[in-house]
């Protein structure tokens, strides 16, 4: 597993340059809450028909700071996102929430420190 | 002209589904031109409930709770994220153990898709036939855990039951009657000329779609994309029992219920070799310390690649847990394959993609 | 007709409200040749509109709770609810979490009980058996005829509007 990390303004251009569709595989977009203010937002990769070759992207953000969106070169992200922004209440460009939520059923449940 | 388009509603609750989601398709005459999704009725924050109500030793038995149909994989991932977050070792009886229940646990998850594929093509016998045979595998899991579905059979340094001579001779037995009624099958569905109607060159999707939205499992493997976990993972001992990838070129429904019908075939040669070579052993290693740091494990479930990120930080709670399930990675490429189908066809389709939506939506 | 005849084929609406799927494939098993809960002349239907027993799985999620009273309400009196599993009864493992409501009998309510995680089809036979006594005793209690206004008069002949109005919906004024 090997980490590497990214600014978040540069995210695009870091994740275009990077990726392959024939050689990467996108897992998922992760979100880890550090404390109340700190998330750090995983791009996970992993490389096919390789043992256990694993690739995190990773960017330690604020709650509020807006997340550039990777739909253009990766489609499946979408799913991804609309979940960070449900789970965290970040925001992710052009993604809208509503995945899994209600209006009346708790918000932001990930978000911030454990009870 | 204008084109008028009309909306359809599938679901929540309807005939062809067995959980809740809800598709609304646009429909040009008979064509679909767009599909929105929803499924997000089966949300119940179980992510959260790890960190904040359960402690990691319980976690494994609540992860099953996410899904009954995988729910070994879910138990199994986290079980080894934990053990690796602990440096601790497992021997190798257990190690076969777990795989031979993983193993029957795909089968039983084919099982119940190629059914309810066939049921969602018109064709009830098929549907009982399949279902009818599916008992086998159900009973060979209770003689093994004591329970048809949930099984709660794997723990934290090993696993709950032993396994002695005597039942491991009745399970291969059962293995053998049950290889036999899937070459039934696999002949049922190569030739049967009305299936082929429903099945041959609808829902297709083609390799370059399948690397573009990263589709994974039976969906991936039908379209010629070589991806699967078993063949990129060391922790489980798949290399010596034989396993194969299973591929086809073709990508449609009957593609992927081809590689399914393989795929079954070859989970009853792994477990037929599991229980030849089982080694002596212990089925249970003491394990101490608290999880710390962060791991990442990959298992292949029966519908794809499943992904468990566990951080743990020297007490009892885990800092997180996050839980990628196969059928939520695929949606993407689920919607994509609707465009341009007919609507009639849509169960079908719907049904081959073997979607899991307690899964999606854990 | 239709009353003669509705024990012996009553018909199934199965509603997923947020379960883990083991219930609703031991339903679907129970179907199979093996259980087949068919011989009972139970047929699984998707019309909540013709359906006499009502299968529900899962604690009631915050989406699906409207979806379920409302499948509720679309079926024909008399019907019978039956919650398939433990998380069904009373929220199971999934008590406490945010997105779930603890157990359908909040929303609806409910006649037979089926515990088990996950409920094994030996079990939901003997539910939906006995729920099948249950919609007969409902059946009958239907064809009775009750009295809207039983001794609505008091003692000196005057009428109490409120205490007539009270009595209507109640129990005991069926007999």
């Amino acid at each position: 597993m090997q980490k590497i990390e990214i600014k978040i303004t540069k995210v695009r251009e870091e994740i275009a340059s990077f990726y392959e569709p024939k050689v990467w595989h996108f897992l998922t977009l992760n979100g880890v809450a550090l404390d109340e203010e700190t998330l750090e937002v995983q791009w996970i990769f992993s490389r096919y028909e390789a043992l256990d070759d694993v690739v995190i992207y990773f960017s330690k953000i604020s709650y509020d700071t807006l997340i550039p969106s990777i739909v253009e070169l990766i489609p499946s992200a979408i799913i991804s996102q609309r979940e960070l922004v449900d789970m965290f209440g970040v925001p992710v460009e052009g993604t809208e929430k509503g995945l899994y939520l209600d209006e009346d059923s708790m918000q932001k449940p990930l978000a911030g420190c454990k009870l | 002209m204008s084109k008028k388009t009309i909306n359809i509603p599938l679901g929540s609750q309807h005939i062809s589904l067995l959980e809740p989601v809800r598709f609304k398709f646009e429909c040009e005459n008979e064509t679909i031109v767009g599909v929105d999704s929803d499924v997000g009725f089966v949300h119940r924050g179980v992510e959260r409930a790890c960190t904040t109500k359960f402690k990691y030793d319980a976690i494994g038995y609540v992860v099953a709770r996410i899904c009954g149909l995988c729910a070994i994989t879910h138990s199994l991932s986290y079980t080894v994220a934990i053990e690796k977050l602990m440096d601790a070792q497992v021997n190798s009886k257990i190690q076969y153990l777990r795989t031979l229940l993983l193993e029957l646990d795909r089968i039983h998850s084919h099982m119940l898709c190629l059914s309810h594929t066939a049921e969602s093509a018109g064709f009830e016998a098929m549907f009982m036939r399949i279902m009818g045979d599916r008992e086998d595998i159900m009973e060979i899991q209770e003689l093994l855990t004591g329970n048809r579905i949930q099984f709660d059979y794997i723990s934290i340094g090993g696993v709950n039951r032993d396994i002695d001579s005597q039942r491991a001779k009745e399970i291969t037995l059962r293995l053998r009657e049950l290889e036999k009624k899937i070459y039934g099958y696999i002949e049922e569905f190569e030739n049967n000329w009305s299936l082929s109607l429903k099945y041959k060159g609808i829902g297709r999707l083609s390799l370059d779609e399948a690397y573009k939205f990263n589709a994974i499992g039976p969906l991936a493997r039908a379209s010629g994309l070589a991806i699967d976990v078993r063949n990129e993972i060391d922790y489980l001992p798949y290399k010596e029992i034989g396993f194969e990838m299973q591929l086809h070129t073709d990508g449609d429904i009957h593609a992927r219920n081809s590689v399914r019908l393989a795929e079954i075939l070859n989970s009853i040669a792994m477990c037929r070799n599991i229980l030849e070579g089982l080694p002596d052993g212990d089925i249970f290693t003491k394990i101490k310390g608290k999880p710390t740091g962060e791991v990442l494990v990959r298992y292949e479930a029966p519908r794809g690649e499943l992904m468990y990120y566990v951080k743990g930080n020297k007490t009892a709670m885990l800092d997180r847990v996050r839980i990628k399930t196969p059928t939520f990675a695929s949606i993407p490429a689920f919607s994509h394959i609707f465009m341009g189908e007919n609507y009639a066809d849509a169960p079908a389709i719907l049904a081959s993609f073997d979607p899991c939506l307690s899964c999606t939506a854990k | 007709m239709f009353k003669k005849f509705r024990k012996k084929s009553p018909w199934i609406l199965h509603y997923n409200a947020g379960s883990c799927n083991g219930c609703d494939i031991e339903i679907l098993a129970c179907l199979s040749p093996k259980y087949d809960l068919e011989r009972f002349g139970v047929i699984n239907t998707g019309n909540p509109k013709q359906s006499d027993i009502f299968l529900v799985t899962g604690p009631v999620t915050m989406r699906s709770r409207e979806r379920l009273v409302e499948l509720y309400t679309q079926m024909p009196e008399p019907k019978v609810v039956i919650a398939v599993g433990s998380c069904t009864c009373t929220g199971g493992v999934f008590r406490d979490m945010y997105n779930v409501e603890d157990g359908i009998d909040r929303y609806i309510p409910v006649d037979v009980y089926i515990p088990g995680c996950a409920a094994s089809p030996e079990l939901i036979i003997d539910g939906v058996v006995k729920a099948l006594d249950i919609l007969e005793k409902k059946t009958k209690e239907r064809e009775k005829p009750f009295r809207l206004f039983k001794d609505f008069t008091l003692k000196d002949g005057i009428v109490s509007r409120r205490e007539s109005a009270l009595r209507i919906g109640d129990d005991d004024a069926k007999d």
